[in-house]
C-alpha cells in the first residue's frame, strides 16, 4: 500500500506543472517510445497513468464508476495513441482524454437504470467517497433546486422515480425531466469550464 | 477484467503507429477537393459567360468569401482533431468572417443599383432551389472526407468540430458551384448559397458527432 502511494505521488508530480522538467518529460519520452512499439515502456506508462487516472476520477465520479472510467480511458489512450505529438506535453494530452471520458461517464448516468439501495452498504474508502461527494455537491449546487433534488434522490440515493415523486411533490414525468435537464446542464457546465471540479 | 489485465493485453497488442499530423490530414483533403474541382470543370460544367463574368466584383466576392470561409473552417476542423485543442475560438472567428463577407456583399450590392429593384423578384426561386441542391451534392465528398478524418483522429468537442467541418464542406461545395452559377446578384447569392450551406452544416452538425464517437 505504501509503495503504491509512493508510486502514485511520483506520477502526480509528473503531471504537476510545478514539477521538475525531468518529471514532466518522462512520460513524453515513454509515450514516444510506445508509439514506436516498445511494449515494456508502454506497460510501465499505462501502469503509471492508471494510478494518476484513479486519483483523477476519485475526485469526480462515484466510487462504483471509477474502474470502468479508468479502463475506458486506457482503451482510448491505446486506440488514439497515434494522435499524441511528442513535441508537446503528454500530460495535457492525457488530461484532455481523461476529461473527455469523464464527460462520457457523466452522460452515461442518464442511461443507467437506477436500483434501490440496501439499508447496509459497505463503504470501503471514505476519503475518495468524501472527495467525490464534495465535488458532486459543488456541481449540484449550480443547478435549480428541483433538478438537484431529483438527481440526489434518484441517481445518488437510489430512490425510484415514484418515491422521488412523492418526496418532492413533483409528478413522475417532471422528476424524469428534471433529472435529464440537470444532467445535461452538468455536462455542459463541465465542458464549458475545463477546470470545473 | 481488472485494470492490470487490461494494461497487459494493451501492452501486448502495441505496434508502431504512424503519428497523426495536421499536414498529413490536410493533404488527402486538398487532393480530394482538387480532384472534385478538376472533374467538375473538366466535364464542362463551367458557366459559358465566364470571360465576361470575370470582370464582375460580385463573382470575386463570391469566390473570395467562400474560399476564405472554407479555408478557415477547414483549418479549424483539422486543428481541433487534436484532443488538446478546442474549436470554439476558431468558430467565433468563422462567425466574424461570415459577418464580414455578408457586409462586403451588401456593399457590392449597394454599388450596383442601390436596392432599386424589388427584392423578391431578384430571388429567382426555381433557380435558387437548384443552386441549393447543387451545393449540397458538391459538398458530399468534403463531408465524407472530414468525417473520416474525425473518426481517425480524437476530437474532444464533437459538436464544435462537426460544426466547423460542416461549414468547411458547405463552403467548399458552394465554392465549386460558383464556377457554374450564372447568377451574380449578391442578394441571390446571400439567400440561396446561405440556405444550401446551412443545410450541409446542419447535416454535418447532427450526423458527424454520432459517427465519430470514440
Amino acid at each position: 500500500m505504501g509503495s503504491e502511494s509512493q508510486a502514485c505521488n511520483s506520477v502526480v508530480r509528473r503531471l504537476n506543472p510545478r514539477g521538475s522538467g525531468a518529471d514532466n518529460h518522462a512520460w513524453d519520452a515513454m509515450m514516444a517510445a510506445a508509439q514506436g512499439g516498445d511494449a515494456s515502456t508502454y506497460r510501465r506508462l499505462l501502469s503509471e497513468v492508471s494510478l494518476w487516472l484513479r486519483r483523477y476520477y476519485a475526485r469526480r465520479l462515484p466510487p462504483a464508476m471509477i474502474d470502468d472510467a479508468i479502463q475506458d480511458t486506457l482503451v482510448a489512450i491505446h486506440e488514439k495513441r497515434h494522435t499524441y505529438d511528442p513535441t508537446r506535453p503528454f500530460g495535457a494530452w492525457l488530461a484532455a482524454i481523461a476529461r473527455y471520458k469523464w464527460i462520457d461517464a457523466l452522460r452515461s448516468l442518464k442511461a443507467k437504470p437506477t436500483e434501490a439501495l440496501d439499508d447496509d452498504i459497505p463503504v470501503p474508502d471514505h476519503e475518495e467517497a468524501m472527495t467525490s461527494a464534495r465535488s458532486l455537491e459543488r456541481l449540484l449546487a449550480t443547478l435549480k433546486p428541483a433538478q438537484s433534488r431529483a438527481i440526489r434522490l434518484v441517481k445518488l440515493q437510489g430512490f425510484s422515480i415514484e418515491e422521488a415523486s412523492k418526496a418532492t411533490g413533483q409528478s413522475a414525468a417532471l422528476v424524469k425531466v428534471n433529472i435529464h435537464r440537470g444532467l445535461r446542464r452538468l455536462t455542459s457546465l463541465i465542458r464549458d469550464k475545463p477546470h470545473a471540479r | 477484467m481488472r485494470v492490470e489485465q487490461l494494461i497487459d493485453s494493451l501492452a501486448n497488442d502495441v505496434k508502431p503507429v504512424r503519428r497523426r499530423t495536421a499536414s498529413g490530414d490536410a493533404l488527402p483533403l486538398i487532393v480530394l477537393c482538387a480532384v472534385e474541382l478538376a472533374l467538375f470543370l473538366g466535364t464542362g460544367m463551367m458557366r459559358t459567360d465566364m470571360p465576361t463574368a470575370i470582370h464582375l466584383p460580385s463573382l470575386w466576392w463570391k469566390l473570395a468569401s467562400l474560399g476564405l470561409i472554407g479555408l478557415v473552417s477547414g483549418t479549424v476542423t483539422i486543428m481541433s482533431l487534436d484532443p488538446v485543442r478546442s474549436p470554439r475560438r476558431g468558430l467565433r472567428w468563422i462567425a466574424a468572417l461570415i459577418a464580414v463577407c455578408f457586409l462586403v456583399g451588401w456593399l457590392v450590392d449597394a454599388s450596383y443599383d442601390g436596392f432599386s429593384s424589388p427584392l423578391v423578384s431578384r430571388l429567382h426561386w426555381i433557380d435558387g432551389l437548384e443552386c441549393c441542391y447543387s451545393i449540397v451534392v458538391l459538398s458530399v465528398p468534403a463531408v465524407i472526407g472530414l468525417g473520416l478524418l474525425m473518426r481517425r483522429a480524437a476530437p474532444t468537442d464533437h459538436a464544435g468540430t462537426a460544426l466547423a467541418a460542416g461549414l468547411a464542406a458547405a463552403a467548399w461545395g458552394a465554392f465549386v458551384f460558383v464556377f457554374k452559377c450564372r447568377f451574380d446578384d449578391p442578394l441571390y447569392v446571400a439567400a440561396w448559397f446561405s440556405l444550401g450551406c446551412g443545410i450541409v452544416t446542419l447535416f454535418a452538425r447532427c450526423v458527424l458527432p454520432r459517427l465519430s464517437r470514440w
